[in-house]
């Protein structure tokens, strides 16, 4: 058994408009039974009222004068009237009374008054007329069934009209969620790849929104997706040349005729391993780079020119091996909201991409100041260097995972920049590329709020 | 025969010319689909092996240019764009040849030495010319039956003329396919080679055209 609270719960909107429009229904049927029994009772009463005083009339104007005592005859057919009729003589004899025995008190109030007898209630009508009383009454129970029939004669149609009235709806309600049925029919056709937005033409206005809203999720995710087959795409290219190359190196070992050329064969060989083998930390490091930027963890309030001092010197032993002076040129103090193994991963990727690319010699400065713009509530990380710079149709570009300058020195994954761009966004900003004022080579910007 | 080589994978490069030059070939290498126009506009190849994805150019562009300038150098494309779509528009475009990154050098070579073959106008692997016969392949040189060892250069100069009997190549011809630019041209080397391939195969098979320069005749 369903309870009636349960059936209020139905999930389908089908089910619910059916039900709440019957019982709507219902209700009205019943509504207009009450309504017209009411109205049904009062018009029965002034109409029998009427009719009452009417016969009470026609009876004095047919009372033979002088009249004794007795029973008066009376036509045969006021006989089945229902009305119950009595004469008193002024001094309580009753002179006269209808067949119809009611035994109605013998008392009267000149008017209209309601009298409970032998267990029904009486509408009484009392009439002085020549030194008589006369008394016409009926029983209400008449009147009652007279106005529950008349009630009942006029929400029958409704009800009749009920079972109707719900194929009409049903039919309405089904027709009307037919838009529902044909986008989940749409959807279930579906293959998984295909993120198509979903047609919204021709569906209701209730219906649309969601439509628009599903849509645009599914734009959203045909982006993701689309970036990470392009990802695979590219890295499954770009995993190929230094497999390319390091199967060339095996053969050129084998076929070395001499111990000069294997030794230089197997020189050769070891470079490319190492270039794959940087090439595939790289795609690891991008890869997990993308899973904690959607993975959303927390980040940390650091001292940013702590993690820049760090990384400098980190870098110093490269640098060196470079004849490159690097150095920190400026550490403005202040807490940034970090991800401080990504941020480490930026300036390590910034800062050995300055040194290989300056010329040996040559200078990289890295700085963190106050962020002249945004009235100092922000830190400004900067790396720049003396090399040649990247001319300004290229800086868009260097950003794009696997896109290596023409004039980049050999060996690079072309992700060091990818990476850092990745964890710039990760942090809800992004690495500003332009001329170095001071050292006339590439200068790095990273903008990053101060933690409040 | 002299190769140009175009790849801008510097690893790939050093190991591919290493391997084709042990094969006697002479080759220039270029790193950008620009040098590589400049290469081809101004000195003639027998094949280019040509990379796809080049910085500057890309290796389909300086095809398509190759192929409008009625250049009809066989082009083997070596690369590591792999789709069906990037294949065909590659052989489209005006390839002979596909081979993907990464191959086996020995396939490269065969593939080469076919399209050399096919170039040069004949199917059969082995030439047979006058009593003297040449494998490419094996670099196997038999006259009247009888092996013959030659060294790398003559073995250069000898095929370049038999390629074509009947075609006369001039001495500054045949230094082209002797050296690549790494190499200087010694000036009377090509003289030095024709003798010592005339005392190894017999005087009648090369034979001088007096101010032009030098050919195997057809017949």
């Amino acid at each position: 058994m369903t309870s009636p609270v349960a059936m209020f719960r139905f999930s389908s909107l089908r089910a619910r408009l059916l039900v709440f429009v019957l019982l709507a229904i219902l209700a009205t049927a019943l509504l207009q039974a009450g309504l017209a029994w009411r109205a049904a009772r009062a018009e029965a009463d002034a109409l029998f009222d009427r009719q009452m005083a009417q016969t009470a009339q026609s009876l004095r104007a047919a009372l033979p004068q002088g009249l004794a005592t007795g029973v008066l005859p009376l036509p045969a057919e006021e006989q089945d009237f229902d009305f119950v009729l009595q004469i008193w003589a002024l001094d309580g004899t009753l002179l006269f009374q209808s067949a119809q025995r009611a035994e109605l008190p013998a008392r009267a109030i000149i008017g209209f008054s309601e009298v409970t007898a032998n267990g029904a209630t009486y509408r009484v009508y009392s009439m002085l007329a020549r030194g008589l009383v006369i008394q016409v009454a009926q029983d209400m129970a008449v009147r009652r069934r007279l106005a529950g029939s008349l009630a009942l004669r006029t929400a029958a149609p409704v009800l009749w009209l009920a079972p109707l009235l719900m194929l009409v709806v049903g039919w309405v309600v089904r027709r009307s969620l037919r838009p529902v049925d044909q986008v989940r029919e749409q959807l279930a056709q579906r293959h998984a790849e295909d993120l198509a937005p979903v047609a919204d033409a021709g569906l209701p206005d209730e219906l649309r929104p969601l439509v628009q809203a599903f849509n645009a999720l599914l734009q959203r995710l045909a982006g993701s997706f689309e970036a990470q087959q392009r990802f695979v795409a590219d890295a499954a290219h770009e995993l190929r040349s230094p497999l390319a190359a390091l199967k060339l190196q095996v053969q050129g070992l084998q076929r070395a005729p001499d111990a000069a050329s294997r030794e230089r064969a197997l020189e050769r060989l070891g470079a490319g391993i190492d270039r794959a083998t940087r090439l595939i930390g790289q795609l690891l490091v991008l890869a997990r780079q993308q899973a904690l930027q959607t993975g959303g963890s927390p980040a940390e309030a650091l001292e940013l020119a702590g993690l820049a001092r760090q990384a400098v010197a980190e870098a110093a032993a490269l640098a060196q091996a470079r004849g490159t002076d690097l150095g920190l040129v400026e550490a403005a103090p202040g807490l940034v909201d970090t991800h401080p193994e990504a941020l480490r991963m930026l300036l390590r990727n910034l800062l050995e991409n300055a040194v290989k690319y300056t010329p040996p010699g040559g200078r990289v400065d890295v700085s963190v100041r106050p962020d002249p713009t945004a009235s100092g509530a922000a830190l400004v990380l900067a790396v720049e260097d003396s090399g040649p710079g990247i001319p300004e149709a290229e800086r868009r570009r260097v950003l794009d995972r696997f896109y290596r300058s023409p004039d980049a020195p050999a060996g690079g994954s072309g992700l060091g920049l990818a990476i850092a761009q990745s964890v710039a966004e990760l942090h809800g900003t992004s690495l500003l590329l332009d001329a170095s004022p001071d050292l006339g080579g590439l200068r790095v910007r990273l903008v990053l709020p101060l933690h409040r | 025969m002299r190769l140009l080589l175009v790849e801008d994978d510097p690893m790939i490069g050093e190991s591919v010319l290493d391997l084709l030059r042990a094969e006697h070939y002479a080759v220039d290498w270029v790193r950008d689909g620009e040098a590589a126009d400049t290469a081809l506009r101004t000195q003639r190849y027998d094949l280019v092996l040509l990379d796809l994805g080049l910085p500057r150019r890309d290796g389909l562009a300086v095809l398509r240019d190759l192929r409008a300038r009625r250049d009809r150098v066989p082009v083997l494309v070596a690369t590591a764009r792999d789709a069906l779509a990037q294949r065909v528009q590659g052989l489209d475009a005006g390839a002979d040849d596909y081979v993907l990154k990464p191959y086996e050098m020995d396939e490269l070579l065969a593939r080469i030495r076919a399209l050399l073959r096919r170039a040069a106008g004949r199917a059969e692997p082995v030439y047979e010319h006058l009593g003297v016969s040449i494998d490419p392949a094996t670099r196997e040189v038999l006259v009247q039956g009888k092996p013959v060892v030659l060294s790398a250069r003559e073995w250069a100069v000898l095929e370049a003329l038999l390629a074509r009997p009947g075609m006369v190549l001039s001495r500054a011809q045949l230094e082209e396919k002797l050296y690549d630019w790494q190499h200087e041209i010694s000036s009377n080397a090509v003289e030095v080679y024709i003798h010592g391939l005339r005392k190894k195969l017999g005087a009648d098979l090369i034979r001088n055209v007096r101010g032009v320069g030098y050919m195997v005749p057809r017949q």
